[in-house]
């Protein structure tokens, strides 16, 4: 949920990175961390535990000031992905602004990301929020995996759900990781601007948001 | 409740007396005086943390030293503040876990006490089904043994019936025969003195036959076999009849006094009734010691139709007052009673929308009461 304090003309967003386990949220976060080039970028906090395996979250901070004098702050979140978290993970996604939701592309995680996303479904409600209202971007990541579902049937398959077309990443190469954060920062302006006039009152229209938060280093990645 | 992402202040995440530790650190490291304002400086280090400016670092340092003491100061609380947000996350969780564990809780002692009260339904009902199922054992059993035992007296009354007519009335041929030998043998002494006696002889056995006769109608009335519908009762008839019953089955009823007020016709099974008066009169009876007496009495209060059976027998204990009405509790030896006498009475009384009254002292006598509501 927005949170918009006016003495400071703050304005705190929060995106949320959800997913079944191993399913490379982390990964995500940090590949736009060395991507992203947005105005502001903080550092990342990365509270991973044994086995590299997130216990609590991470987070990456970044943000823009308008002209207007706006500071707009973005954090974005990950959340734990094994099962036994839900917990930490409902305290995460409250008052999230948008999630992206990053599924396991491989054939035999196909199960973990139906459970995964009923888990999102679940806590949403359990939350308040409504899913079909709120911006999601839903990515399949790991399309370099050799047992990786084609393309074609993945769209097949969401293309009657809100959130087609799906994202495609290959997050551990940095593929399609600021991809699917543009296209989240995307569907996030409009409610945005309905409700804060960003446009109007602070001279930040969708193009200059993608634009100031999604920004990428010139250089090609690895 | 603060949520865990709120952006923490400096004195959040060092406390004045770390701060001031690390300041003389840095400055010792530095070479100079090192100090942290949370109010803007010109000559001062921003403190950035998560895009936030949480302080300024100043001091007599060279801008490259301050540059960098700022930057391992941020280092610093970035480690500090990645603690503090992982122990708020956990202690936000940690509550929501306990709120959510507390509710279900609740939800469990509810349904627990649900299932409490259900069960203490179900007890009830199954006490309530037992004794139901009891009493129609007892009437069952009652009416059954009534039966039977209607079904032999009925018998025995018509097998009895025939030659007791043949019987009576040759008696009464015989003594017309006896004043034909009288006359033919007048003037013999000794054969007047055998026909006195014989005349005395035959008169008695007459007398005797008349009494076998009013039993087997008494036994009639009591077993009632062809009533098992409701029809208006005499009461005082069936008192009566199972008095007579009494007195030729058990030799210390024999002083027995009836005392019978008006009373209307009562609806109700006549076999039943005369089962429930037999019980209670043979309750007196078998209580009865050395001149025992029994009174009989019945009377019309306005109110109720009521029959009082008094004796001046042992008495009933208080101790098991309370218990004379359970079936099966006796205080006869083994095979002498049954234990069902005044239970089947208190039943058939209830059947009848009456209702039996126990009045006893022990040494003096017991008082039974039953009473009908007229209809």
């Amino acid at each position: 949920m927005a949170d918009y304090l006016a003495n400071e003309r703050k304005l705190s967003l929060k995106v949320v990175y959800y997913g079944p386990a191993l399913s490379g949220k982390t990964t995500n976060l940090m590949q736009l961390h060395n991507l992203l080039d947005p105005q502001r970028k903080g550092e990342l906090m990365v509270l991973e535990t044994r086995d590299d395996r997130t216990l609590f979250f991470d987070l990456l901070p970044i943000g823009l000031r308008s002209r207007s004098g706006l500071d707009l702050r973005l954090k974005l979140y990950t959340v734990p992905g094994q099962v036994q978290h839900d917990s930490t993970r409902k305290a995460v996604l409250s008052r999230a602004d948008g999630v992206i939701f990053i599924a396991d592309s491989q054939l035999n995680q196909q199960d973990n990301n139906a459970t995964a996303f009923d888990n999102l479904t679940d806590n949403l409600q359990k939350l308040g929020m409504d899913i079909e209202q709120l911006p999601l971007v839903v990515q399949f990541n790991k399309r370099d995996l050799p047992d990786a579902i084609d393309e074609a049937t993945l769209q097949a398959r969401w293309a009657a759900t809100p959130w087609a077309p799906i994202a495609l990443a290959s997050a551990l190469h940095g593929h399609g990781v600021v991809e699917s954060f543009r296209q989240l920062l995307a569907r996030l302006y409009p409610a945005l601007d309905r409700e804060f006039a960003l446009a109007a009152e602070h001279g930040v229209d969708a193009p200059a948001f993608i634009r100031l938060l999604g920004a990428a280093h010139e250089a090609p990645h690895a | 409740m603060l949520n865990f992402e709120e952006d923490p202040h400096l004195a959040d995440l060092l406390p004045s007396e770390q701060r001031e530790r690390l300041c003389r650190l840095l400055g010792e490291l530095g070479g100079g005086a090192v100090a942290v304002s949370e109010q803007a400086r010109t000559d001062a280090e921003p403190l950035e943390l998560n895009l936030e400016t949480l302080g300024w670092l100043y001091g007599d340092l060279s801008p490259q030293r301050r540059q960098a003491a700022a930057r391992l100061l941020e280092a610093i609380l970035l480690q500090v503040a990645k603690y503090r947000l992982a122990a708020n996350l956990h202690h936000d969780t940690t509550e929501a876990s306990y709120a959510e564990l507390q509710s279900r809780n609740r939800a469990l002692l509810a349904s627990r006490m649900r299932y409490k009260a259900l069960a203490e339904q179900l007890q009830a009902r199954v006490k309530a089904q037992v004794s139901l199922v009891e009493q129609a054992q007892r009437q069952l059993y009652e009416s059954a043994r009534l039966r039977a035992v209607g079904q032999l007296a009925a018998g025995v009354a018509h097998e009895i019936n025939n030659p007791l007519g043949f019987i009576s009335s040759n008696l009464r041929v015989a003594a017309d025969y006896l004043n034909e030998l009288a006359a033919k043998l007048r003037g013999d002494p000794l054969a007047g003195q055998l026909l006195e006696d014989f005349r005395a002889l035959l008169e008695e056995s007459l007398d005797g036959s008349q009494r076998i006769a009013r039993i087997v109608a008494d036994l009639k009335t009591f077993a009632n076999i062809d009533q098992a519908d409701f029809v208006p009762c005499d009461l005082n008839a069936l008192l009566t009849s199972t008095c007579h019953l009494l007195r030729a089955e058990n030799p210390r009823a024999h002083n027995l006094q009836l005392e019978l007020g008006e009373l209307p016709r009562l609806a109700g099974y006549p076999a039943k009734l005369s089962q429930a008066f037999y019980n209670v009169l043979d309750n007196a009876a078998k209580a009865l010691g050395e001149n025992g007496q029994i009174r009989v009495s019945s009377r019309n209060t306005g109110e109720a139709l009521e029959i009082c059976i008094e004796d001046n027998g042992c008495g009933i204990a208080d101790a098991i007052k309370t218990q004379v009405f359970d079936p099966f509790f006796t205080t006869r030896d083994v095979g002498a009673g049954s234990g069902l006498g005044l239970c089947v009475a208190r039943d058939i009384l209830a059947a009848h929308q009456g209702e039996i009254l126990l009045d006893s002292q022990v040494g003096r006598g017991t008082r039974v009461t039953l009473r009908f509501a007229p209809h």
